[in-house]
């Protein structure tokens, strides 16, 4: 019913957004003016920070290296990958999806990840021969399984019906700090894609968990063209259950060793010996 | 009543629609991060000139077309509008009232929708009230209809309501 429904509506959609196209973009930028002013003054206090921060930047870079090389995260420039371009979006600010052009004629699968080149979008969630519906990471039934990139702490990560998203991460040894870079984890999406940064330091285990929140890396207001990513099968990975499921066991495989103490936490994704902080 | 007032009704619904999903939805034209929500106006403007019957099959179309073109749980919204435009009906003598009464009214039945699409929604198991968001989802649409019905009301009347006017009532 929802093929024969986007079959007959999508032409007149595509036209639509054709020649609508400019006209959203310029109501748009209308509607940005009013937060312009604030976003200059926030943009300037950014610069100071980062002035501050680019003192510091050769030993994050060589901890960010550090900790690629411990995750084994590796960003998958390596997949194949389907470039696509939305159509049109959920029908209300209820819904977070977006329809792309591009369906299983080529290659797309359900559970595919899908990105632009400021990070990770969302999932495929409906696949129609020449189109396909994509439920961005902003929707609260979406979950990713995700690291944290500064202490390798893992996490699940999900939508608030907001701009930005929650982020819990389970039995921390560690805050998550502000401006930390959230990747994923590998479970449902590849390794190593960024998803965002962590807006707000979070010190306290409330329920054994960290919680707090994350800034998308990706500007949904202005998607246009999207990567699917067809050369992975989330299908064939683990459960986010499953995977941290396999965590707490990798746990108490360490806490169980001979000399073990138990304290330290594995690295985020298991497969490595617990990182010292 | 005529044929030809439900066909119009239908084809301006059907435009409504393909409008609200390919620049009103969620990250097109929506100021401060929320859609106005198009179809409700259209199908409350020609629920003013068309029998009950007809009116509420047009609020169901309408809502099943949503359900289908978004990525809501099929007959979510198709089940919203119909309640809404039912309740809608049950109040439509008013709407000749004047211009205030008839703002009412489109604040009114469009929080009707929302609210119960969230509802009914969370019943099946959607996550909309995750966080305090959705009352900005649910409400602010409301507003921005009023400025959409400036520009549908007076065009449905010129579309129908020559063929018979009877604001909101049989």
């Amino acid at each position: 019913m929802r093929e024969g429904a986007q079959t007959l509506f999508s032409p007149l959609q595509d036209a639509t957004s054709a020649v609508t196209r400019p006209v959203v973009g310029f109501i748009d930028a209308l509607s940005d003016l009013a937060s312009l002013r604030e976003e200059n003054e926030a943009l300037r206090l950014e610069n100071e920070q980062l002035k501050t921060q680019i003192d510091q930047i050769d030993s994050i870079e060589a901890e960010l290296e550090q900790l690629m090389e411990i995750n084994d995260l590796e960003v998958p420039n390596d997949l194949p990958t389907v470039v696509a371009r939305i159509t049109s979006a959920g029908s209300s600010s209820f819904d977070h999806v977006r329809y792309i052009d591009k369906g299983s004629d080529d290659g797309i699968t359900i559970g595919a990840a899908v990105v632009d080149e400021q990070g990770l979008v969302g999932r495929v969630d409906l696949v129609l021969d020449d189109r396909a519906r994509v439920r961005l990471i902003l929707d609260p039934n979406v979950e990713v399984a995700v690291l944290d990139q500064s202490t390798s702490q893992a996490g699940i990560l999900r939508g608030d019906n907001e701009n930005d998203l929650v982020l819990r991460v389970f039995e921390a040894d560690e805050p998550a700090r502000a401006g930390s870079a959230i990747v994923t984890a590998g479970s449902r999406f590849p390794p190593g894609i960024r998803v965002g940064t962590i807006t707000q330091t979070a010190t306290d285990n409330a329920e054994f968990q960290l919680v707090t929140r994350v800034t998308p890396a990706v500007t949904f207001s202005r998607l246009d063209f999207v990567k699917v990513i067809v050369g992975y099968s989330p299908l064939d990975a683990p459960s986010i259950e499953e995977e941290l499921a396999e965590l707490e066991r990798t746990e108490d495989g360490e806490e169980t060793t001979p000399d073990g103490e138990g304290d330290n936490l594995p690295a985020a994704d298991g497969s490595d010996e617990g990182e010292s902080p | 009543m005529t044929g030809r007032s439900v066909a119009i009704s239908i084809g301006l619904v059907v435009l409504a629609v393909v409008a609200q999903t390919a620049m009103f939805g969620d990250g097109r034209i929506n100021p401060f991060g929320v859609s106005p929500a198009v179809v409700i106006v259209v199908v409350l403007a020609c629920a003013r000139y068309l029998d009950p019957e007809p009116s509420i099959l047009l609020g169901f179309t309408g809502g099943m077309l949503l359900d289908l073109l978004g990525g809501s749980p099929l007959g979510l919204w198709a089940l919203s509008y119909t309640v809404a435009v039912y309740a809608a009906l049950r109040f439509r003598e008013r709407a000749d009232d004047g211009a205030l009464v008839l703002a009412v009214g489109i604040v009114a039945f469009t929080l009707l929708v929302n609210a119960l699409f969230l509802v009914v929604g969370t019943l099946f198991g959607e996550r909309f009230f995750t966080s305090t968001g959705f009352i900005k989802d649910m409400v602010v649409p409301a507003f921005y209809n009023l400025v959409i019905a400036v520009v549908v009301f007076p065009l449905v009347t010129r579309l129908l309501g020559a063929r018979r006017r009877l604001g909101w009532s049989a």
